[in-house]
């Protein structure tokens, strides 16, 4: 047993070792031990170097508050930085380091940054981007010079490169009231709640309900403290309409009563089970939210309250009643409140030995005498700690008379020899929710503290959270706060558990400092001192926010759990104002540091999912090379072996041109329209008419923005009178699909149409080629397919291997071409149906390459023409703008802009170097790779044409047709392509169609 | 005669996975109904399509989006105001409907090839389906026979309680692959079993 630790007391089980390393060292706590405790136990002081001036830090509280002894967690090749060691739980095999100190703790050189003294005070980098006025490095340089070394010296710990290899989740959860922290108030508030039958939810971020009832010395009941909380726990916990949600911080409240949480799953384990995650989030929707978040003991400020040994007074009594733990063995109390005597009562029931209670106030109250006299203390009413004294461990205090009325020490100092000194400075509600809720904090004179706004959301709080000092209060207000929660009256409660505790003093002196010379911290983790607060307030930076970014005081990991108070204090006094006319600094999420990983959740690695065709193991068995479409998998080409990628789409190509190609356009958007306006409807959405079109005909189609520009194409097919199927490009179907609902919810109400997505409902193959009408007849049955039967933008239906089919007659091509739409889960079937129909005809597969190589020689216009820039005319489809109907886009369509010759239009462009263009590519009148010139458009689409046997490609260029026949520049920097090229008309094949007619 | 494929291919495992120690907290399977159709009523013509469906698929329907039924293998749940998804074992529900759902009463789409029907039953299906989707997932809140239209980023999902520990989820199809290795990856930590 170490000699720290008591023999008895606490929740620890002493029976159970558990073994841990810090910085190399293996070390042996107990289950139920944090990291800070289980060092404490073994005499470990000095747990970090501070932020800036990189001096010893030990730990000062013993919850998330803690503003010093931050570590960084090792598991394997992740690393973790900056998690408080008071939040750590143990468990055997862990690993942490300490951080911000080189070569060691004990031994570290940026400590000599102590001896900079003003020059790094605060705003010192602000005033380093400023420089010298005279020399080499004044201005810019003098900040680029110091830079490297600041930012060395600079920051708590480092995150690792590897990555995290844990598992995160999300959850969503409902409740009639969440109740968050499971302190004495939380407790009774859920058990209110959930005896009348709400569904309740708590949430508590330590792994043991009971909030400061745990270490309490109190009876409630007629029990200890501990065993009372433990016993409604358990209640609690036999409750079907109660969460339990042990180590789960509520760290953000959000419009319309939804909180966010953070859940440590599986932290306090070696390995999580099999399916756990690390960390899971939860966002909880709760009607009715009890907060019950207690409160933070504030530090007193003096000089060397930062030394290792110096802790708050709530803390040291934690450890001692919670883990058995003594922070020292001969221990003094500092305080200006009444709560410091509870803790020394408590300490040395423990064992220590309390030296001296020195209380800034002439007077206390007859309790805290009752438990100064408890605790052997020697009373010191009316002095101060002037200053602290050691090293690497608190050797002395140096404690003087004091005026709590003014502020001002007198009297020779007396020397004590203690090892640990326990603060307190009072107690701040922790009012971080509620103040994300909404509202103003308001600040109470007697408890000297701001309290929670008025609830602009509907929360109720109770205990430490409103300001009760007293575990009775909390009992009570925890009792009401859950009955008003679940919507009952308060006098429902018939009694509640009668508690036995000292009556002590709520009102703390309002005395935050002992002005005394010498560093006295404020915000210990970015080692803010009280004269930082004053150089502040005389350099002008005196509101709370300047204050803030100024001095960094109330920044980093602990947002200032334990400083703001402190250095409002101070700057109300530099001011001569009182604090509440400082104002304070609204609370935002988080309330304390959350995992990026459980915020992604689920979505890591490839965090999209994949949408696949009917086909797409076909495509794979044939090793198709695939790539992403938006969210689709598509095939780019079916390469043989040794195959360059253009190679492959050369050879897929010209077999389509001069035999017959298959390929999967499943992935085509496709909308149902119908009902009895459905015609009028799509002569509203295009340009062109649709209500003309006879049944069993499809009709290529243009859309236009309500702005008049494109928007996106695509045939649509007349099923029946009041039945179209609309066809979209893959990537716009989703918008397509809004843009159709947002016009028929909110323009045209009136029109009787309904728009259905069925894009997955079909699998669709396109065959093209001379012979594609040969493959089909070969093995379509019902139906013929001849062009009598079936004419260009003829549809008939009919089966293949026994699977109803839907044929279009359409070319996206060029060539002769039919689109098969089938069932999607018959698509294998139909699709191997038609592999083997075309095998006699030397048909092949072709992907997304040789397409698109196909359409550039026919010019045809995808997403990267329609790229919501180009208009109708732009891209030489104004014959689509009928002049008969208006249509959405017609309007605006002809705005000067939107017709100026000026403007880029459709053209083809020619290499003529022989050597490939690439999309993205400007086009340059003249120029080269040293000199580049005004760009006048841009390519949009190219490839390696079979049927021209030149690179070509469609460009999008000022001017447009009337630079055909012209020559121009290509200038692509990013890739270093320069070169030659002439613009032409953008139908490179087969302009008057006659192949696909044919 | 053809034979609908289901889209779920390799990723469908048959078997006990992830932590069942303590037993299956739930059990995942393909229902693979006949027949998935949506139905929609015109402004004032929903309580003829409520009948019509009454009619064709034997199930009373409250008024309103949300409210349905669920028996014998068939279901019908509100997925808007007026707007109603069935699903039948049978084959050929959208035909029926057809018959006696004219064109001044509503439309019918066909989705028996666009979606993919999962079911998710057993004592977690609460839990693991609120790893997923946003909604409030106990009887209270989603009784028996009622449906949720809803989704999960990228997965548009519209869910029936069919039991009380049982949930069917609608999936377009192509999504199949990828949601049903999220959902049996969320369902790890309870032990699942692929039917």
């Amino acid at each position: 047993m170490s000699p720290r630790r008591s023999s008895s007391g606490g929740r620890v089980d002493r029976a159970r070792a558990v073994r841990f390393t810090f910085d190399g060292r293996s070390y042996t706590g107990h289950a139920g031990d944090t990291l800070a405790s289980a060092l404490l136990a073994d005499g470990v002081t000095v747990f970090g170097r501070s932020f800036k001036y990189h001096r010893p830090r030990g730990v000062m509280t013993a919850g998330i508050d803690e503003p010093n002894a931050l570590v960084t967690l090792l598991k394997g090749d992740v690393r973790e930085p900056n998690i408080p060691a008071t939040e750590i739980e143990i468990y055997d095999g862990l690993n942490a380091v300490s951080q911000n100190r080189s070569p060691s703790l004990a031994f570290d050189v940026g400590a000599i940054n102590q001896y900079a003294g003003k020059l790094i005070s605060a705003g010192f980098y602000y005033k380093t981007f400023m420089g010298p006025v005279i020399g080499p490095l004044k201005g810019t340089r003098f900040w680029m010079f110091c830079e490297h070394f600041i930012r060395r010296a600079a920051g708590l710990g480092h995150a690792g490169t590897a990555a995290d290899t844990a598992r995160y989740e999300r959850m969503n959860a409902f409740c009639d009231t969440l109740v968050v922290g499971a302190g004495p108030a939380g407790l009774m508030a859920a058990k209110a709640a959930a005896s009348s039958g709400a569904r309740v939810i708590v949430a508590d971020l330590e792994p043991v309900f009971g909030g400061a009832a745990k270490w309490s010395a109190n009876l409630v009941d007629g029990q200890p403290a501990p065993e009372w909380a433990a016993g409604v726990s358990d209640e609690l916990a036999r409750m079907e309409n109660v969460r339990l949600l042990p180590r789960t911080t509520v760290w953000g409240y959000y419009d319309g009563n939804t909180l966010a949480a953070l859940e440590r799953v599986a932290d306090h384990k070696a390995q999580p089970d099999i399916g756990e995650p690390r960390h899971r989030h939860w966002t909880i929707r709760a009607r009715a939210v009890v907060l019950a978040t207690g409160g933070f003991e504030r530090p007193l400020v003096f000089p060397g309250n930062d030394i290792p040994g110096v802790m708050l007074a709530g803390a040291a009594e934690r450890f001692a009643g919670e883990y058995g733990i003594l922070p020292g063995e001969r221990i003094a109390l500092f305080t200006n409140n009444d709560s410091a005597y509870a803790a020394a009562a408590t300490l040395k029931y423990s064992g220590a030995t309390i030296v001296t209670v020195i209380d800034v106030r002439p007077d206390i109250s007859a309790a805290a005498r009752d438990l100064a006299s408890e605790a052997g203390a020697e009373l010191r009413l009316g002095h101060a700690v002037v200053a602290a004294g050691g090293g690497k461990a608190l050797t002395e205090i140096k404690v003087r008379r004091f005026d709590a009325a003014t502020g001002m020490p007198s009297g020779e100092p007396v020397s004590l020899a203690v090892d640990c000194l326990a603060v307190s400075g009072g107690w701040s509600p922790a009012i971080h929710l509620a103040s994300q809720a909404g509202g103003k904090p308001k600040w109470d004179e007697a408890l000297q503290a701001f309290l929670p706004p008025d609830p602009m959301q509907n929360w109720i709080g109770a205990g430490a959270f409103t300001g009760g000092t007293t575990m009775a209060e909390a009992i009570a207000e925890g009792t009401r706060a859950g009955l008003r929660a679940a919507g009952l009256p308060a006098r429902t409660v018939r009694k509640t558990p009668e508690v036995s505790e000292p009556a002590l003093d709520p009102s703390p002196a309002p005395v935050f400092e002992i002005r005394i010379s010498g560093k006295a911290f404020v915000d210990f983790q970015h080692d803010v001192t009280a004269d930082d607060v004053r150089l502040a307030h005389r350099e002008g930076f005196i509101s709370v926010e300047h204050l803030k970014r100024y001095t960094t005081l109330g920044m980093a990991t602990d947002q200032g759990k334990t400083s703001n108070i402190p250095g409002l204090a101070i700057m109300a006094d530099a001011r001569g104002l009182a604090i509440p006319e400082v104002g304070t600094t609204r609370f935002r999420p988080p309330f304390s540091a959350v995992s990026l990983g459980s915020v992604a959740g689920e979505r890591v690695g490839h965090i999209r999912p994949d949408r696949l065709t009917p086909q797409h193991d076909w495509h794979v068995e044939q090793g198709a090379r695939l790539y992403a479409a938006g969210l689709w998998y598509r095939p780019m080409i079916y390469g043989a072996p040794g195959e360059t990628v253009e190679q492959a789409y050369v050879r897929e190509a010209k077999t389509v041109r001069g035999g017959v190609g298959i390929v999967d356009v499943s992935t085509l958007g496709k909308i149902a329209v119908q009902g009895p306006d459905a015609a009028e409807f799509l002569d509203r959405v295009y340009t062109n008419l649709f209500s003309t079109l006879p049944i069993g005909k499809a009709r290529y189609g243009l859309m236009l923005r309500e702005d008049g520009i494109a928007m996106d194409d695509g045939t649509t097919w007349r099923l029946g009178e009041y039945d179209f199927l609309m066809t979209t490009t893959t990537a716009n179907a989703g918008k397509v699909m809004q843009h159709l609902e947002y016009f028929l919810d909110v323009v045209w109400p009136d029109l009787k149409v309904h728009v259905t997505s069925v894009s997955d409902q079909w699998a669709g193959a396109a065959v093209a080629g001379p012979k594609s009408r040969d493959v089909l007849a070969a093995c379509v049955t019902g139906t013929k397919v001849d062009d009598e039967t079936l004419p260009f933008m003829g549809i008939v239906r009919g089966a293949i291997d026994g699977a109803p089919v839907m044929i279009c007659r359409l070319s996206f091509s060029g060539e002769m071409a039919y689109e098969v739409y089938c069932g999607a889960g018959y698509g294998l079937q139909v699709w191997e149906a038609l592999i083997e129909a075309g095998k006699p005809f030397g048909m092949v597969p072709y992907g997304l390459e040789a397409l698109g190589t196909l359409r550039i020689e026919k010019g045809h216009v995808t997403g990267a023409e329609i790229d919501g820039r180009t208009t109708a005319r732009d891209l030489h489809l104004g014959w689509l703008l009928s002049k008969k109907k208006p249509f959405i886009g017609s309007v605006m369509m002809d705005r000067e802009g939107l017709v100026a010759e000026t403007r880029i239009q459709l053209v083809g462009v020619v290499s003529l170097d022989g050597r490939a263009l690439a999309g993205g590519a400007h086009i340059v009148e003249s120029g080269s790779a040293e000199k580049l010139g005004e760009s006048i458009g841009h390519i949009t689409a190219a490839c390696y044409s079979p049927a021209l046997g030149k690179y070509i490609g469609l460009a999008l260029v000022r001017g447009g047709k009337n630079r055909h026949g012209k020559r121009a520049m290509i200038s692509d920097p990013l890739r270093g392509r320069f070169g030659p090229i002439e613009i032409v008309n953008h139908i490179f094949f087969d302009p008057d169609g006659s192949r696909m007619h044919g | 005669m053809a034979e609908q494929l289901s889209p779920l291919g390799p990723v469908w495992k048959p078997g006990s996975h992830g932590n069942v120690a303590g037993g299956v907290g739930v059990t995942i399977s393909e229902t693979r109904p006949g027949s998935i159709v949506e139905a929609a009523a015109w402004h004032g013509t929903e309580k003829k399509l409520i009948a019509a469906i009454a009619k064709v698929v034997g199930l009373e329907l409250p008024d309103g989006a949300g409210g349905g039924a669920f028996r014998n293998g068939a279901g019908a749940f509100g997925i808007a105001p007026g707007r109603f998804l069935l699903v039948d074992q049978e084959e050929g529900l959208a035909e029926r409907l057809l018959e006696r759902v004219p064109v001044d009463v509503g439309s019918v789409v066909d989705l028996s090839h666009g979606r993919i029907a999962i079911r998710v039953a057993g004592p977690e299906a609460e839990w693991v389906l609120a790893k997923f989707f946003a909604i409030d997932f106990s009887e209270t809140a989603f009784p028996l026979g009622s449906g949720k239209a809803t989704i999960h980023h990228d997965f548009f999902t519209q869910i029936q309680r069919t039991m009380p520990q049982a949930f069917d989820l609608y999936i377009f199809r192509s999504f199949a692959r990828s949601f049903w290795q999220l959902l049996c990856r969320g369902a790890e930590d309870v032990g699942y079993e692929i039917l």
